[in-house]
């Protein structure tokens, strides 16, 4: 259903080992509604799940459980599609990915923001230690915090283009605004998030 | 696009590379959050149809609450023995408002989401 799968979910085993029931054997017994084995379904999934649609929810953690009960309805819907060729958690993630994806459509659509040209000011001599945080794969935790900070409209566009890898026309034609409108967004998205970045170093590294 | 525009830009698909596992640790569902999920799958799954019967249940290896276990006895029909014994029971309600319920009957699936 979903030509590339979400980060968390990519060189993952099956979770069939961990548990009495593998993938194909639980969805068999969910589609026949027996309802322990749709609690375990639950149960094993729903935390991957929620993490997931939480981080890329940032700022509005508040919406994850509404958009976790969607995933998790659409999933039954659809269960009768899964063939096991992945895991059912690269699966759920694949559904969830489309949901977030929803979200920020909505969410861009809803939300104002200028398509005008702006000087960029105040911008930050350089990015500080990101680069340093990227090689150490120290980067996450920072990234989430600023993330939380940012007006939603930055947040959105800049984990849509980069953490969902969206190309700017893909984005610009689902909010029906011109691609350079987007880019623009964007910019201005990266430069909010690098002056946060840089105020966020300690003193001693500035 | 300008050099630097461009330099920002490879920086931050790093950054939207760094695996979210390594976050601390990742957030786990709230256990209301898993009782809803539960309650709200069962009920779409009886919008298509009865249940698997608490006797199909139990000969597939799943542990029965006391609840359901007392249901099973005592109802003779295969209608009655799909009757989602949660949609009325306590335990459903207090694991859809609080988190960490105050409930502690042996397999009931409201439990388990409580538990770490």
């Amino acid at each position: 259903m979903n030509q590339e799968q979400p980060q968390t979910c990519q060189a993952e085993e099956s979770s069939a080992g961990a548990s009495e029931l593998s993938d194909r054997d639980l969805v068999t017994e969910v589609l026949r509604k027996d309802r322990k084995a749709t609690a375990e379904f639950v149960a094993r999934y729903s935390d991957h799940v929620y993490a997931y649609v939480r981080r890329r929810l940032i700022p509005r953690a508040d919406l994850a459980e509404d958009l976790v009960q969607e995933i998790f309805l659409a999933a039954w819907e659809n269960l009768d599609k899964f063939r096991g060729d992945s895991p059912l958690r690269s699966w759920l993630l694949g559904i969830a990915r489309h949901k977030v994806e929803d979200h920020y459509r909505k969410r861009l659509r809803e939300l104002q923001f200028q398509d005008e040209d702006e000087t960029m000011r105040d911008e930050p001599a350089s990015f500080g230690n990101l680069e340093e945080a990227l090689a150490k794969r120290q980067a996450g935790q920072k990234t989430q915090e600023i993330l939380k900070t940012l007006p939603e409209t930055y947040s959105v566009i800049l984990l849509w283009r980069y953490w969902e890898k969206r190309s700017l026309r893909d984005i610009a034609v689902q909010i029906g605004r011109t691609e350079k409108g987007v880019e623009r967004l964007l910019a201005r998205a990266r430069q909010q998030f690098k002056k946060r970045w840089y105020e966020r170093q300690s003193p001693a590294r500035r | 696009m300008s050099d630097n525009l461009q330099h920002d830009d490879r920086l931050f698909e790093l950054l939207g590379r760094q695996p979210d596992e390594a976050e601390p640790e990742p957030e786990r569902a709230p256990s209301r959050l898993k009782a809803r999920l539960y309650t709200s799958l069962v009920q779409q799954q009886q919008e298509s149809g009865r249940l698997r019967t608490l006797a199909e249940t139990r000969a597939n290896g799943h542990g029965l609450c006391v609840f359901e276990d007392l249901w099973e006895r005592i109802s003779s029909t295969e209608a009655a023995q799909s009757f989602n014994c949660c949609s009325v029971c306590h335990a459903r309600v207090l694991a859809e408002h609080l988190e960490r319920a105050p409930i502690y009957w042996g397999n009931c699936p409201y439990v388990a989401f409580g538990k770490k």
